[in-house]
């Protein structure tokens, strides 16, 4: 197992270098001048020079990747050209309401679709489970942007249940920060009202968020499920009296979960980078959001810094799922 | 059939409860008005932009300038439709005969938002910060004035000297903020004059005060209580909020919460102000849109072609486009430029005129394929490239419609191998001094986003420098007169139309008042109160 944890940890380094040097080539090579945009639209060339030469966008692009990797190695995440203000304290700012965003959709997504998946399977071709297909295949279908906007609608202004967007109220102060998470934050400053506020707010976007995840969910969780009450050894165990229940949950369900599993990081991960358009309708000051509009803005240090925490994030997650594998799993460790 | 009851008298009952929620619901909703903070009454205003920073030195453009001129005092102020600008906090000020030397002499009793008198020191220092960091609005003077030639000679007074006379200079001073040197100064980090700190926070004693930043998505302004001009009606401050979509602004506006929107689609616009309790504003601006023609790159190189296509054009989508909200530019200058004239000869659609002057050109047949680019995601834009498409047809030219970000559009434009044949461009001047629109025939201007038409001609860039240093408007009135005539002659584009600004808000909202000067999504707050 320590080998297994050591190869997987070792390949996410190798692969995280090659993210960065692929983002960095892209996002370089990529046609836009950020200093002449940064300098404003009335600048002179001399101005625009200026700017260049502060940011070392004169300096060759390997060199330009080299002066970055050391800056990061030494903590330094750089600055936007845009708006001056130093990379890692977006970062610390944007990511935060992103991470909330993204943890509560697949908690949802989860909850919801794990008991879905099961329930379609053990009722399998019932109104109910038809039912649940059809929901999960609109989940994949309806455009994430689309589905937002019509809750946004009926439910924010229509009905006036949920608010129409933000993480919490305008006239709100969010609490001093400890982790930046607004919630977690919320609850250690003893703000409860500012928690029920920002609960109020998380739902209609993490529920957007968690639509096409439940949906994949429920669907892989059916299928496998349908799978695995063909076995034997589940037919053995009806048969020796133990509760219908008792072998869903205990048996079926423990080894339908592992595709699931994969299923749940791959999806985690996916939402992370994903999370951009439902930032965009319910005005979330996520990371998604940050890293579009660093990219619209030709913004290099912005989008490489935005791309290394996504990046790692989604590589971390997927570490811990493998690791999670192997450990249900004996086989994938003793494969390894 | 047994087995289906209790699910179906469950869904009865989810369904009644569902029904009895949303009519309580509903009917519980507070009245939709505006947001308060105590007792003092907090206007929303919503816009698409997000604000990259604050500093005055440092940068500009709508959603910066709208909260710095909410922060700020210049010496001067942009008022009215049409613009003039006003007197702010220089009362009053005096030429010298050889048209150098400008005394401003400031108001009495001006404080910061700290309580420090804005002083003739605090002018000068403000000033020379902005020349010498050498960003945001440096260009609009560095050429003329130097640091070290403004002077306080006294608590309240100011002494500039140019290097030499330059008609223009007025015209930019209300985008020059004064700031308080001593809480910038404070605040300086490694010798860079305060930039790192203004970024987030001002030093200001503008109208409001800064009480509360969460960059991209919302700042609040309280009204600062020692303003020395007072204010019209009673506002306890402005919530500067960001929403992106157009549709999540309506849907604000709608549910109360935002009071004035500044960048509905033209398609959201009409759902709004058909709705009870909206005010709309549709005015004609500054701005203007065109398509710039690259002068030095194949065939719009060549004039018969440039007229050929523009008169091919047709200008009624223009105006389509925005639901009607657009007037069609009749100069290259915009409506409210001082000294703009109509031109007789402007293009209009006729086909046989275009066929004419394609017939003089080298390719009589067409034949060739011309680029367009315009901003990605950008519809409007996109539609005016599908009316090109249609209205080149007759003539045999094919477009290539390309979409690129803004930043590759200004990468694009930056040199005369790069830039596109077809470039569509919004371009707001600074100023309302002609000198503004005209300099973006300059070649001075080639390589800036505006500049991307490289148009070159000797005579005109002499009547432009010839203009801008004349003191006289009587001199100077006939030679922009003479200025616009060639540019039409000449098409160094297709001039298009000036887009109505469109802002919506509520009706407890008073005191709006437009100025054609302000970009698309600017707000000036100060004479803002809720009723």
């Amino acid at each position: 197992m320590l080998y297994f944890t050591l190869r997987r940890g070792l390949l996410m380094v190798l692969m995280l270098i090659g993210l960065l040097a692929i983002t960095f080539s892209i996002s370089h090579i990529a046609p836009g001048d950020p200093a002449a945009l940064a300098a404003g639209p009335d600048a002179t060339l001399e101005m625009i020079e200026r700017i260049r030469t502060e940011y070392g966008l004169d300096k060759p692009l390997p060199v330009q990747f080299l002066i970055y990797l050391k800056g990061i190695l030494a903590g330094d995440w750089g600055k936007s050209i845009h708006t001056t203000r130093l990379v890692w304290d977006d970062l610390v700012t944007y990511f935060p309401a992103t991470f909330e965003l993204v943890v509560f959709s697949i908690l949802f997504s989860v909850a919801l679709g794990v008991p879905l998946g099961v329930i379609a399977a053990v009722k399998q071709n019932s109104m109910l489970d038809h039912a649940i297909r059809t929901v999960t295949v609109a989940g994949v279908a309806i455009p994430m942007f689309w589905l937002g906007l019509m809750l946004q609608l009926f439910f924010g202004l229509q009905l006036a249940w949920f608010p129409l967007g933000g993480q919490i109220e305008m006239m709100t102060e969010r609490p001093e920060p400890i982790t930046h998470l607004l919630l977690l934050d919320s609850l250690l400053r003893g703000e409860f009202s500012t928690f029920t506020e920002g609960l109020y707010h998380i739902i209609l976007p993490a529920v957007t968020l968690s639509f096409p995840a439940l949906a994949s969910i429920v669907r892989v969780n059916r299928a496998e499920m349908l799978e695995t009450l063909k076995q034997d050894y589940i037919t053995n165990a009806l048969a020796q009296g133990i509760s219908r229940l008792r072998v869903v949950a205990m048996y079926a369900l423990r080894n339908a979960m592992l595709p699931t599993l994969a299923m749940i990081g791959l999806r985690f991960g996916w939402m992370l980078g994903g999370t951009i358009l439902v930032e965009s309708v319910f005005n979330w000051p996520g990371l998604g959001l940050y890293a579009v509009e660093a990219a619209i803005d030709s913004d290099f240090e912005p989008i490489m810094g935005a791309t290394i925490v996504l990046g790692l994030f989604f590589m971390v997650t997927n570490f811990v799922i493998d690791i999670l594998y192997g450990l249900l799993d004996p086989r994938v460790r003793a494969q390894t | 059939m047994e087995r289906n009851k209790p699910m179906k008298s469950m869904i009865k009952m989810v369904l009644i409860v569902g029904a009895a929620m949303t009519v309580l619901v509903t009917l519980s909703l507070p009245a939709m008005a505006f947001e308060r903070r105590g007792n003092e009454k907090i206007l929303v205003v919503a816009s698409r932009q997000k604000v990259p920073m604050m500093d005055p030195s440092i940068k500009y453009d709508a959603s910066i300038r709208t909260l710095q001129q909410a922060m700020y005092d210049g010496l001067l102020k942009y008022v009215g439709n049409p613009p003039e600008f006003v007197p702010w906090l220089a009362e009053s000020w005096d030429v010298s005969d050889d048209k150098r030397t400008y005394t401003f002499n400031l108001v009495k009793g001006a404080k910061f938002h700290n309580g420090d008198p804005v002083t003739a020191e605090a002018v000068r220092w403000s000033y020379a910060r902005t020349l010498k960091l050498g960003k945001g609005p440096s260009w609009m003077l560095d050429a003329f004035l130097k640091a070290e030639n403004i002077k306080a000679v006294d608590e309240n007074t100011v002494v500039m000297t140019l290097d030499r006379p330059f008609a223009p200079f007025l015209s930019f001073l209300p985008w020059w903020f004064v700031m308080n040197p001593q809480q910038v100064m404070a605040n300086e980090v490694d010798g860079d004059m305060g930039q790192k700190w203004l970024i987030d926070n001002e030093a200001g004693g503008g109208p409001f005060s800064l009480r509360r930043v969460e960059p991209g998505n919302l700042y609040e302004l309280e009204r600062f209580k020692g303003y020395w001009r007072g204010f019209k009606g009673k506002l306890g401050g402005v919530i500067f909020k960001v929403i992106r979509e157009s549709s999540a602004q309506r849907a604000a506006l709608i549910k109360g919460e935002a009071d004035i929107v500044t960048s509905l689609s033209p398609d959201e616009f009409d759902i709004v102000s058909k709705l009870d309790g909206m005010i709309t504003s549709t005015e004609p601006a500054l701005t203007t849109f065109g398509l710039k023609f690259n002068t030095k790159a194949e065939y719009v190189s060549d004039l018969n072609v440039r007229k050929a296509i523009s008169y091919a054009y047709d200008y009624d989508a223009f105006i389509k486009i925005f639901n009607g909200r657009a007037k069609l530019q009749t100069s290259p200058f915009s409506d409210a430029i001082k000294g703009k004239i109509n031109i007789a000869g402007m293009p209009t659609l006729d086909l046989a005129k275009a066929k004419e002057y394609l017939a003089k050109s080298p390719w009589p047949d067409g034949g060739f394929e011309i680029e367009y680019v315009y901003v990605q995601g950008f519809d409007v834009e996109r539609q005016m490239g599908l009316v090109l498409i249609d209205a080149l047809k007759p003539l045999n030219i094919s477009v290539n419609m390309v979409p690129l970000t803004w930043s590759s559009m200004v990468g694009r434009g930056s040199t005369v191998e790069t830039s596109p044949q077809l470039m569509a461009i919004f371009a707001t001047p600074v100023s309302t001094d002609p000198d503004a629109v005209a300099i973006q025939y300059h070649p001075s201007s080639w390589g800036r986003y505006y500049g991307s038409h490289y148009y070159d001609n000797e005579e005109v860039a002499a009547l432009i420098e010839k203009a801008r240093f004349l003191s006289s408007w009587e001199e100077r009135k006939p030679i922009y007169e003479e200025i616009q005539r060639r540019l039409v002659e000449d098409q160094p584009e297709i001039f298009g139309m000036m887009r109505k600004r469109m802002i919506v808000y509520r009706d407890w909202v008073k005191g709006y008042e437009y100025s054609p000067v302000r970009m698309t999504e600017e707000v000036d707050f100060y004479p803002l109160y809720i009723e």
